[in-house]
């Protein structure tokens, strides 16, 4: 879907992207993690056509964005991480005006965009001044304007900054609706808990280079080897253990009083397995979860060698 | 043909704002004031003299016009200085650039809503430029003539202010850079005519040129004022009161027994040179807002810039 091979990018002497090649798949939901001045924003909007590498292409199904501006530009929603809007506008006048800006005709833009303000419960606000609207509302206005052509591809930079709760959970579910939906979403953002609900895929930037990318299991397993999970439970200790060193790639690291944590190389449908199977002969599992703060962890590991190791082997005991 | 997006929406986001009412309260009060103040003159100058004070009243039209050329003059750079900046401040125009919009739809989306605006203001005050016709006598073809006038100061000046807002990162620089423009336009073309008749009065004073006889070609500095403003409205209105042309004298400016040369003699005829004159201010226009659209361009075709 998304291909870019090879993208440098100076401002000056200053290199903002190092030789950045990546690959994410139709219909992935990409993470894209760094520190702040890492060059994500300097990609995304190399990756929008707002701006020219120094070196390296970027393809979009298999289309060359350099040479051909106008196809890309149908293709790809973008949602920059500071935006403002039009006074004096309207909710529904400011998607007209973005669809119109697509070259669409009223009655498509009258239609799409009702499904979309009905997307982003923004239905009853839609003859609402923008102006006005608060700023999560904005934001998911902002994306439902980003959806209005129907791009394969949507791309978010930061889109929870300055978000209250609440409005993050919003905002993770319309994008998990969106990938249901078939779109391919890349979104980038420094708040590594926040991606890892909800992405399948992330990369890791720091100082303009890639550290990592791939699906976010082998993510993990790349930097820790395997990856950890706590099974919490009441009953049915020596079951569970029995069950988990079944499958291959679980090694059980500790057994506590009520949860065991092991490690394991398996996907996500296989862990479902596993605890289904635990629940069918008489374990009482309360809950499981990833090893707390594994994430975080990741990120100080692959951002900062020196700062990393050590909080790695914390997290290991 | 569809309306560009940005026209439909500036322009309803702009009627709805208080200033626009207020902007027409200036414009046609400042009108007014000019109209009381040309009758006074006009009333005063007729008492002393035996005249027809009827015949003094077609005045009012050029008055009338040249009042609304200067403020459109003036206003219009303030207006469209903030097209691109205003957007950049406002951090829509990367959302802009990433639709399907080219950036010279962009840049005429926004000089069309300048244009459209500038003749607003010129119909809302109709009423009164309508007494020059009325109790002036005017024939009303000149109202078109005028129309075409305001429609070419409008365009002149919105691309001068939409070409520097997009260079400029703040409107407020842009509004400065856009009056600078002006009088580089203004003065600028003026100065080889200067210097040219300093050179030639200095000469003279020398004796080096009293007696040569021949052609004199430095007549021809005053090609330049085929693309001053000044010149093309006072040619305009002379020609329109008095029916005589103000450029045609240029040939006859040079000194003594020489005879102008060269392709002044042909341009600086009435007709010719306003024909010339407009094609020049719309093809400079025309220039201005092709510069702009390429230097919005983040894709720069030609020698891209790493440097943002
Ligand atoms: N226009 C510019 N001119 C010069 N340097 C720039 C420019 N834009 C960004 N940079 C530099 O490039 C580096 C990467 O910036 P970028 O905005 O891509 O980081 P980021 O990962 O988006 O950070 P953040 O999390 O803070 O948004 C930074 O060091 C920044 O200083
Ligand atoms: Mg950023």
């Amino acid at each position: 879907m998304l291909q870019i091979n090879h993208l440098y990018k100076n401002y000056g002497k200053f290199r903002a992207v190092n030789d950045l090649t990546l690959h994410i798949p139709q219909g992935d939901l990409f993470g894209f993690v760094g520190p702040n001045g890492a060059g994500k924003t300097t990609t995304i909007r190399i990756v929008c056509g707002l701006m020219v590498p120094t070196a390296g292409n970027i393809m979009i199904n298999g289309v060359d964005a350099m040479t051909h501006q106008k196809e890309i530009k149908k293709q790809i929603g973008y949602v920059p991480d500071f935006f403002g809007v039009y006074d004096n506008l309207k909710v529904r006048e400011y998607m007209d005006f973005y669809g119109s800006m697509y070259r669409m005709t009223s009655r498509e833009i009258a239609k799409i965009s009702d499904d979309l303000l009905e997307l982003v419960n923004l239905s009853d606000k839609k003859e609402v001044y923008v102006d006005t609207l608060s700023r999560g509302m904005k934001q998911r206005l902002c994306v439902a304007r980003a959806l209005i052509h129907n791009p394969a591809l949507l791309v978010l930079d930061e889109p929870n900054s300055g978000l209250d709760p609440r409005a993050r959970v919003e905002m993770k579910e319309l994008l998990l609706n969106l990938k249901s939906m078939g779109k391919t979403i890349v979104i980038s953002s420094h708040i590594l808990s926040e991606l890892s609900e909800m992405c399948n895929s992330i990369g890791i930037m720091d100082h303009g280079n890639l550290v990592t990318a791939g699906r976010i299991e082998d993510v993990m397993e790349n930097v820790f080897g395997s990856n950890q999970l706590i099974i919490t439970l009441d009953d049915g200790r020596e079951t569970a253990v029995r069950i988990a060193n079944e499958y291959a790639g679980v090694k059980v690291n500790s057994v506590g009083e009520h949860e065991i944590k092991l490690s394991h190389t398996m996907s996500k449908a296989e862990i479902a397995k596993m605890i289904g199977t635990m629940i069918a002969n008489d374990v009482v599992v309360t809950g499981f979860h990833k090893q707390e703060g594994d994430l975080e962890t990741l990120f100080m590991r692959v951002t900062n060698q020196e700062g990393g190791q050590e909080n790695a082997t914390q997290s290991n005991c | 043909m569809r309306l560009n997006p940005i026209v439909k929406k500036d322009i309803k986001v702009q009627s709805r704002s208080m200033r626009i009412c207020w902007g027409v309260f200036a414009y046609e009060l400042i009108l007014a004031l000019v109209f009381f103040l040309a009758m006074a003159i006009i009333q005063q100058e007729s008492a002393y003299s035996t005249n027809n004070i009827y015949s003094r009243l077609v005045w009012l039209y050029p008055v009338l016009a040249v009042t609304q050329l200067i403020i459109l003059g003036v206003v219009v750079p303030v207006r469209t200085a903030s097209a691109i900046s205003g957007e950049k401040e406002r951090q829509t125009f990367d959302i802009m650039m990433t639709t399907s919009m080219t950036p010279f739809s962009v840049i005429m989306g926004k000089v069309m809503t300048a244009i459209v605006q500038s003749m607003f203001f010129v119909v809302a005050s109709m009423p009164v430029m309508a007494l020059s016709f009325v109790i002036g006598g005017m024939s009303w073809s000149y109202l078109l003539w005028f129309l075409a006038i305001a429609l070419l100061v409008s365009l002149f000046s919105a691309s001068i202010g939409i070409w520097c807002s997009s260079l400029c990162k703040k409107s407020i620089s842009a509004v400065i850079m856009s009056y600078g423009l002006y009088v580089a336009f203004f003065l600028g073309t003026m100065l080889p005519y200067i210097i040219y008749q300093i050179a030639e009065s200095a000469a003279y004073y020398n004796g080096t040129v009293t007696t040569v006889t021949g052609y004199s070609y430095g007549e021809n500095v005053c090609l330049f004022w085929l693309i001053n403003p000044a010149v093309y409205l006072v040619e305009f209105f002379v020609e329109v009161m008095t029916g005589e042309s103000f450029v045609s004298q240029i040939p006859n400016i040079g000194t003594g027994t020489l005879q102008t040369g060269g392709p002044i003699r042909y341009i600086a005829s009435g007709h010719l040179w306003m024909v010339l004159s407009t094609v020049m201010f719309v093809a400079i226009s025309i220039l201005f807002l092709w510069l702009a659209a390429r230097r919005i361009n983040p894709i720069k075709k030609h020698g891209a810039k790493n440097k943002a």
